[in-house]
């Protein structure tokens, strides 16, 4: 069967400790719940959950969304930023994890992307390195989103033209943006096969797009 | 002796092993350099610390054992809504007892635990949801019940959600969400029955559920003068927002352009027949590809051009919005036997099947890319600019009979067939023909009854096009000459 892959990169950095990463958790949660109600985000959604701050982990393995659950997401009282890390590491699982068509297997569809961070890479080298890298894995869609006042959106920008931006980290904004990427996921489900990517349902007013 | 009696009796030895005990105690203290009259202040603080080193160590053990269990990493799979549950897993029944699973019973399952430690979490779920179950079991008789909270969910079967939102009419280039056809061939004058031609094209699940067009198209013909029959079938894209448009375009221009080089085209028919009675020779073999690439790949390019001057008049829309793919098949009995021309650009299926002499004949190779959707369509001029645009996509075939000859989208070959290699296999094109005449009997699918001239197979094949496959979603269109 063809499956959709969608990779989620959150910022776990001491930052979003408290309010936003609670805020994520909740927005995480309708996100899947609400999935499970498209019949077909049901049968061909697969997600997977990379978080980063000084450490970079991948909590959730590239699962069947009918078959997930959302593992416990923690974060550090404080440190660096690891974005580029989680770039490299997403690399690295996409290419482990997302099917190439060979005359023996269907190809997976072309997996889409989103990163959301609150603050800008520590790792600002291996970031810049790690943008062609992304770039060629061939994403149907990459979605970037700056939480709050303090996220960064130029660097955001260098690796994708679709950037948004929350003004707050709470609870209303975290659910809107997931609610939004919900239907961005639903939208990439639709246009697959189309040969210029996906494009992205209006975002609610909580989520501004940055141009 | 009276009952009385008899129980001080009993009582005196024990009193007089304690007063012994109560020496032996003293002289210990004594030894120790302890004075009797501190003894029930010492006494009194070793007891509580030795009650409190005991709590500790009970403690201590409890949470070892709910370590342990945590350790197991206990998971319940997801289930789905109305369809039977069952897990089982191992619990150390040695080490915790009186085990529970609160919760179990409020989304409608039953949680039992067998004597050599198999729990088991079975039923049908009730309700769709994410839900918490929560583990309750004894450690150590006198510590507190201890808890583990595991997650489960229930979804929705998938079948349940899907909608059927008609499309609205008055889109631009509305065509019906589904269409049949049924060619009937009368016997020929000797009574040997003739082949006639079912096709049904039916939209796509997920186009349903969001009330978008049917994207597929065919288009079917044939001349009771000639005897050739003509059938296309083809794909529209299903990002580009009028592919519905170019994939009828496309048929019926085809179907248009080889009607009119067949109908009365005796250098053909003698090519063909010359062909046929010395298949060695080159110069009739060379004659024959001249006029194939005539009617079939000309044809192709025809379509192409159609779709380009449709895309053309219709204002702030380009080429690639009518994005469709093509296939189609021009075919003809002789006494030889059948006479077959193919031209075929994208993905989907086309192939001879014959059930009698076991083989099948894929009539081109579909166009896949490394990912899923990646396919050629018509409307891609570079496909008519590679250098093997006629040897890859153009095909030319002798056969004694055939059982079927199949043309089908991406819609029915991606379920049926899923990858590009079964498509060559034999055996999986019999399972094919298997389940395209008896249905799904477990879906409630019924087959399609392929008899010569029953007109009925028109819609037990729009029909059985509703077969349930996983992720398989898309317009589904098929065409058979049998």
């Amino acid at each position: 069967m063809r499956r959709l892959p969608v990779y989620l990169l959150i910022d776990t950095s001491g930052s979003m400790r408290g309010e936003p990463i609670e805020s994520v958790k909740v927005g995480l949660e309708t996100m899947v719940s609400s999935l499970r109600q498209e019949p077909y985000a049901l049968e061909s959604v697969c997600l997977s959950i990379i978080t980063f701050d000084r450490e970079v982990k991948q909590i959730l393995p590239l699962t069947p969304l009918d078959e997930l659950q959302l593992p416990e997401i923690t974060t550090p009282e404080s440190g660096p930023t690891h974005t580029g890390l989680a770039l490299k590491l997403l690399c690295e699982m996409v290419d482990k994890e997302v099917q190439k068509g060979t005359p023996d297997r269907k190809g997976d569809w072309k997996p889409l992307l989103f990163i959301m961070t609150d603050g800008k890479p520590s790792d600002t080298l291996l970031y810049n390195e790690m943008i062609p890298e992304v770039k060629a894995r061939n994403f149907a869609g990459i979605v970037a989103c700056a939480a709050g006042m303090s996220a960064r959106t130029e660097p955001l920008k260098a690796l994708t033209d679709d950037v948004v931006a929350l003004e707050t980290v709470d609870s209303t904004a975290f659910k809107q943006f997931f609610k939004w990427v919900s239907g961005t996921i639903v939208e990439g489900n639709r246009s697959m096969g189309a040969s210029d990517g996906i494009e992205l349902p209006p975002p609610p007013a909580e989520v501004n797009v940055i141009i | 002796m009276d009952r009385k009696h008899r129980i001080s009796a009993r009582c005196n030895r024990p009193t007089v092993r304690l007063n012994a005990s109560a020496r032996a105690i003293d002289s210990i203290m004594r030894e120790a350099g302890l004075d009797a009259a501190e003894k029930e202040r010492f006494l009194g603080w070793a007891i509580k610390s030795l009650i409190n080193t005991y709590k500790e160590e009970r403690m201590n053990q409890r949470i070892l054992i709910e370590n342990e269990v945590k350790q197991l990493g206990l998971r319940f799979p997801n289930g789905t809504v109305k369809q039977d549950y069952s897990h089982s897993f191992p619990l150390p029944t040695d080490k915790i007892y009186d085990i529970q699973l609160e919760g179990a019973e409020k989304v409608g399952l039953t949680f039992a635990v067998t004597a050599d430690g198999v729990g088991t979490l079975a039923g049908v779920p009730t309700t769709s949801g994410d839900f918490s179950l929560i583990l309750k079991f004894k450690t150590v008789e006198g510590e507190p019940e201890s808890e583990l909270k595991i997650p489960i969910a229930f979804n929705p079967n998938p079948r349940d959600l899907w909608r059927n939102v008609p499309t609205h009419s008055d889109i631009p280039y509305y065509k019906p969400d589904s269409e049949t056809a049924y060619i009937k061939v009368e016997a020929a004058a000797d009574g040997a029955p003739r082949k006639d031609i079912v096709a049904a094209s039916q939209r796509g699940r997920s186009h349903a559920q969001e009330g978008r067009p049917r994207d597929d198209h065919f288009s079917l013909f044939h001349c009771a003068d000639s005897d050739w029959y003509v059938i296309a079938v083809a794909d529209g894209a299903g990002s580009a927002k009028y592919s519905r448009k170019g994939s009828e375009v496309a048929c019926k221009t085809v179907v248009d352009h080889c009607k009119s080089l067949l109908v009365d085209n005796p250098e053909f028919e003698k090519a063909i027949l010359d062909y046929a009675a010395d298949r060695e020779d080159t110069a009739k073999r060379t004659a024959l590809t001249r006029g194939v690439i005539d009617i079939v790949y000309k044809g192709a390019m025809k379509a192409h051009e159609a779709v380009k001057s449709v895309s053309a008049n219709c204002e702030g829309s380009k080429l690639k919005d009518f994005a469709t793919t093509l296939m189609f098949a021009v075919c003809k009995r002789y006494d030889f036997g059948w006479f077959i021309a193919s031209f075929w650009v994208g993905d989907g299926a086309m192939a001879i099947f014959d059930a009698e002499r076991k083989t099948v004949k894929l009539l081109g190779t579909p166009d896949e890319g490394e990912f899923s959707g990646q396919t050629r369509f018509l409307t891609m001029p570079e496909i008519f600019h590679d250098t093997d645009a006629v040897a890859k996509r153009v095909r030319m075939s002798i056969v004694d009979d055939f059982t079927a000859l199949f043309l089908m989208t991406d819609g029915v070959s991606d379920p049926m067939f899923e990858t590009d290699r079964n498509l060559n296999d034999y055996a999986k094109w019999e399972e094919f023909y298997s389940a395209l005449r008896n249905g799904f009997p477990k879906d409630e699918i019924e087959g399609v009854d392929l008899t010569d001239d029953n007109e009925a197979a028109q819609t037990q094949l729009l029909r059985w096009l509703d077969f349930w496959s996983p992720g398989n979603h898309d317009d589904r269109t098929i065409a058979i000459l049998y």
